[in-house]
């Protein structure tokens, strides 16, 4: 079962949170933040090695978000594994009963920890999506019987602040072709950006989620800018935080997520946020509170 | 042409420490186009053993030293200057050092290159990848090639990576598939393109080690 896609698929606004499994065998922080976000949003995304850095894997976590009653959103990337791993880890995952997939291309290894490893990229994203739709049917990528269908409900990534746009238009449309259920978005902090994206892709009324991060301070705007691959911090928010403390970016961080995703959700631009990554606890709930207390 | 680039001479010297006696085989293809085959690099590396103190008995240079058959007759010349030698030392790519390895069993053979990829010359000796070998040409499709020049050989238009039309791995360069999809604009054939998916490429095309025999 799927509480995501009910909510999804019945127009209800979503939110969700993004977590990244630990560095390590240890659970203990983990499990606790999953206590404290599970009262808070609709459901929590475990990242797959994010910036190519190796952590516990997000089926793992997922389970254990599962065994707290907390819905869990499984992300695969491409990169690390072929097509025979990318199958055989979905079907394990389905068992767990991990039900919601984010499926993508996956940042390179040579922005990790482990740049020596080989990338795997035996297929696309595209084909990933196409492959779990496969799934979906009683049948894996060849076209081999399964022995039941599973049952996922499944999204893929898609960068609206991308440029050139285009491509990542007319990719968007395939996968969405392919069967993407929803779209999760590269991080957006400016709504103009969204909006244009919206514009283009109504027309095939998708489900999209928007991927919002609270700035913290100027450390993270500029790691944000330069380290993660897609994501566009706009020049007039950097002239904006030059003359700030980091204490007042901190604050400024959670307004300005909080007035994005008001207006989004004021505006109807989308149907959902996604609260990327580098989250403290504190700061989701601030961020909940200042959208509850708007709305 | 197949890239190659002369390996650091101290990763050198660790192969060759025992040995006092050298016969060098460089290659009129591409490994001289590289100059890493040619007579400059042979007499640059013969200096170099005569400084560690080691001697040079000889040198050649084969015409096309991954042919296996030619090398063998060309060889033949050098019989007596070989086996005065203790070692032989190959300036060519990976493929090239291996027809000497078959035929000197009881000799060392040591590689001076490290063979690199399938690349074009830009400018003299800037050289550039270009072709991965995959066994299954997508260039009739997508114009260049993406499964070569994107990292992460995308097959159905970029990640969500690129920054500015740059790739994410490297700022430096293009986009492979910015590239590729102007080229596809530029045909006005965007929408056909994605009218179905590329792939999943057979990678079984590339099952290392390949062989290829002449159709009779």
């Amino acid at each position: 079962m799927s509480l995501l896609r009910e909510k999804l698929l019945k127009g209800d606004f979503v939110i969700t949170v993004e977590i990244t499994p630990p560095k390590g065998p240890d659970v203990t922080k983990l499990v606790d933040k999953l206590h404290e976000l599970k009262p808070l949003v609709d459901a929590v995304n475990f990242t797959d090695n994010p910036s190519a850095k190796m952590r516990m894997c997000s089926m793992a976590a997922c389970k254990l978000s599962l065994d707290l009653g907390f819905e869990p959103v499984l992300q695969m990337s491409c990169r690390d594994r072929n097509r025979l791993a990318i199958q055989s880890d979905l079907l394990g995952a389905h068992a767990l009963g991990v039900r919601n997939l984010l499926v993508m291309t996956g940042d390179h290894p040579v922005w990790g920890d482990h740049k020596e490893a080989k990338p795997v990229y035996d297929i696309d994203s595209s084909i990933l999506v196409n492959l779990v739709q496969k799934l979906n049917d009683g049948f894996d990528i060849n076209g081999n019987n399964l022995n039941g269908k599973t049952d996922f409900f499944f999204g893929a990534t898609v960068n609206p602040v991308a440029e050139p746009l285009l491509p990542q238009l007319k990719r968007f449309e395939q996968k969405l072709k392919m069967g993407a259920q929803f779209f999760q978005t590269q991080m957006i902090f400016d709504v103009e950006r969204l909006e244009m994206f919206m514009e283009y892709a109504n027309k095939f009324a998708p489900k999209v989620i928007a991927g919002v991060v609270m700035i913290r301070n100027k450390k993270m705007l500029q790691f944000l800018s330069s380290k993660v691959p897609g994501a566009v911090v706009p020049k007039s928010l950097m002239e904006k935080v030059e003359n700030m403390t980091d204490e007042d970016i901190a604050k400024f961080g959670v307004e300005m997520a909080a007035s994005i995703i008001f207006e989004i959700i004021e505006r109807r631009l989308c149907q959902g946020v996604h609260i990327m990554a580098f989250s403290k606890v504190q700061e989701v709930k601030d961020l909940l509170n200042l959208i509850e207390k708007r709305v | 042409m197949i890239v190659t680039k002369r390996k650091q001479l101290d990763e050198i010297a660790a192969y060759i420490d025992s040995y006092k006696k050298f016969f060098l085989i460089g290659c009129y293809e591409c490994a001289s186009l590289c100059g890493t085959g040619d007579e400059v690099a042979i007499m640059t590396l013969k200096d170099w053993l005569h400084k560690e103190g080691k001697s040079v008995t000889g040198w050649f240079i084969a015409k096309t030293g991954c042919q296996i058959l030619g090398t063998k007759k060309e060889i033949s010349a050098y019989r007596e200057l070989i086996e005065e030698a203790e070692c032989i030392m190959v300036l060519s790519c990976g493929a090239g050092t291996q027809t000497l390895v078959e035929f000197f069993e009881g000799k060392p053979v040591i590689p001076v290159n490290d063979t690199l990829f399938i690349g074009n010359m830009r400018r003299f000796r800037d050289f550039e990848e270009r072709c991965r070998a995959c066994g299954e040409c997508f260039l009739a499709i997508t114009g260049v090639c993406v499964v070569t020049l994107c990292p992460k050989s995308m097959l159905n238009g970029p990640c969500g990576g690129y920054k500015d039309g740059k790739c994410e791995v490297n700022k430096e360069r293009k986009c492979a598939w910015i590239i590729a999809f102007s080229i596809l604009e530029r045909k006005n054939l965007v929408e056909k393109f994605y009218e179905s998916l590329l792939g999943p490429k057979d990678w079984s095309k590339a099952n290392s080690p390949r062989t290829l025999a002449r159709e009779k």
